[in-house]
């Protein structure tokens, strides 16, 4: 008997359009050329996939390869232009750039991100200890979110967004951004993850990652998937391509 | 097909749920849409000196010009009792459509940072902002009923009709709010333009002047037809009806609670139409 199938990616297409606010993250993160104006960058051009329950799937690709796109499509923050994408459950999505409230502490932006992914106002309070903790940020948390370092925010973020137990969690450069202690911590909690048959898709620059924790890696490349497969084999591919 | 078997329980990310189903997970998370707007209302007035006195600052130094101009200079304060407390009534009312308004038409584009992040209903943000407003505009409630004891009118039984007018009232304010979001998400000129559109408003709304004394005598036919059915000129009405006793119509009551829960149910509509599209920019 196979695992159960927990994400089925089908022909996905996604187009942006791109207007002249170019100031916004995710819009800068896909357009690499110059110029101004509308123009329609083509970030995903038909992807398909199929990830079973209890994997682990690292996605590695050249800036701009449409990695992070692919990311935000799984999580249902970006409708495709084409093609679906069917999952087993709600996935969570954890991402370094975004930043909940930043004029709030990060104490109120633990409550508020919980809350938004669904945790009433009596769970948020059973369980803000303890997430504050794994963080590990202490007295930082009675700070605004707009004076953290891109790690703290990433840390904040990756206790939110596993807070909740997901059955399907996306992570986009989270881990690399943090110190050794928090990165084993947050490898324990992945661990956990895949131990009660969760899927854990995983974008990141850093190869070694990759290598690290995912017994399965696809290389996108252009918004097309380039190679699909076991680890060393497909990084192998990558470095001779990136040269 | 052979992975039929494991993909039948496989729901689509991006699948348009009904909305049944979306207006339950809207209630499951309810405290979020509670906990944003008094965070919001926290910082905004947190970086000037006098913090949250602005709330009601602003309205009252607001009340202070209309009274000079129209009430002193202008003179159109003739044939209505109480001039001062019928002009805080629609200055107050008015305000509160007003910043629902505005504050719906930002809170798509405001909130990027949440809306990349996490997944949840979107129409939570303009529902957020209608309710801290409506925490404001119950302060201002609280001190309009002060300011009618002081004057000597009381307060009268009428008072109980209050929430019923508060219920049409913020149909009405939701339904911009949703409908302003999405226009602004897709044009964010919207935000310059909605200022006039609510100047004009106001005028037609008869905040600072008795506008019915117009209809009928001045502008007629299909305009004054039209105009008399403003929704929000027939609620500022109900407001001074509860506090001052002026003239209540059945019949345009019943009107004005129909078309303010249509434009709910419109915006709302027209709001959702789009919402997937709103991770986007």
């Amino acid at each position: 008997m196979t695992a159960p199938v927990s994400i089925s990616v089908r022909d996905l297409y996604l187009d942006y359009e791109i207007s002249e606010d170019r100031r916004q993250a995710l819009r800068e993160r896909l357009v690499n050329h110059q110029g101004t104006g509308r123009r329609v960058v083509r970030a995903l051009r038909g992807l398909s996939f199929d990830v079973t329950a209890g994997e682990s799937v690292g996605v590695i690709g050249s800036n701009g390869s449409g990695k992070s796109t692919l990311l935000a499509a799984l999580a249902g923050l970006l409708p495709p232009t084409s093609g679906d994408i069917l999952v087993s459950a709600e996935p969570k999505l954890l991402g370094v750039g975004a930043t909940l409230l930043p004029t709030a502490t990060g104490w109120k932006n633990i409550r508020i991100g919980c809350m938004a992914l669904g945790m009433t106002a009596d769970e948020v309070e059973e369980h803000i200890e303890e997430i504050g903790k794994f963080t590990d940020l202490g007295e930082a948390l009675d700070r605004p979110l707009h004076t953290y370092s891109s790690g703290m925010r990433a840390r904040l973020h990756f206790a939110v967004a596993t807070s909740v137990e997901p059955e399907i969690l996306l992570i986009d450069e989270a881990l690399a951004v943090g110190d050794e202690a928090f990165k084993r911590k947050s490898a324990d909690r992945i661990e956990k993850l895949l131990a009660r048959a969760g899927t854990l898709v995983f974008v990141s620059h850093s190869l070694g990652d990759v290598m690290q924790r995912c017994n399965r890696v696809l290389w996108v490349e252009q918004g097309r998937l380039r190679a699909d497969g076991d680890p060393e084999a497909v990084t192998e591919k990558y470095m001779a391509f990136v040269g | 097909m052979d992975t039929a078997d494991t993909t039948d329980n496989l729901k689509s990310v991006n699948a348009q749920i009904p909305t049944k189903e979306y207006l339950a997970e809207m209630w499951d998370r309810r405290d979020f849409a509670v906990a944003v707007p008094l965070e919001q209302l926290r910082s905004e007035h947190k970086t000037t000196l006098l913090g949250n006195v602005w709330h009601l600052g602003n309205p009252l130094l607001m009340i202070a010009v209309y009274y000079f101009v129209f009430g002193v200079l202008l003179d159109s304060n003739r044939g209505i009792d109480n001039f001062l407390l019928w002009l805080t009534i629609g200055v107050f009312t008015f305000r509160l459509t007003n910043s629902s308004v505005l504050g719906g038409a930002a809170s798509i584009t405001n909130s990027k940072g949440l809306i990349r992040a996490i997944k949840f209903p979107r129409s939570l943000l303009p529902i957020s902002v209608v309710l801290s407003r409506l925490i404001t505009f119950a302060i201002e409630l609280s001190l309009l009923a002060v300011f009618t004891v002081l004057s000597g009118v009381g307060l009268s039984r009428r008072l109980l009709f209050l929430p019923l007018i508060i219920v049409i009232h913020t149909a009405l304010n939701l339904g911009g709010a949703f409908i302003a979001a999405r226009l602004n998400e897709a044009f964010r000129d919207i935000q310059q333009i909605i200022p006039f559109l609510f100047r004009l408003l106001q005028y037609l709304s008869g905040v600072m002047f008795p506008i019915q004394r117009f209809l009928g005598d001045k502008i007629t036919g299909v305009a004054a037809s039209a105009l008399s059915l403003n929704p929000l000129m027939r609620i500022i009405d109900l407001y001074r009806w509860v506090f001052l006793g002026t003239d209540f119509d059945v019949g345009a009551t019943v009107k004005t609670a129909v078309i303010s829960v249509g434009i709910l149910w419109f915006g709302f509509r027209y709001f959702r139409a789009a919402e997937w599209r709103y991770g986007r920019a």
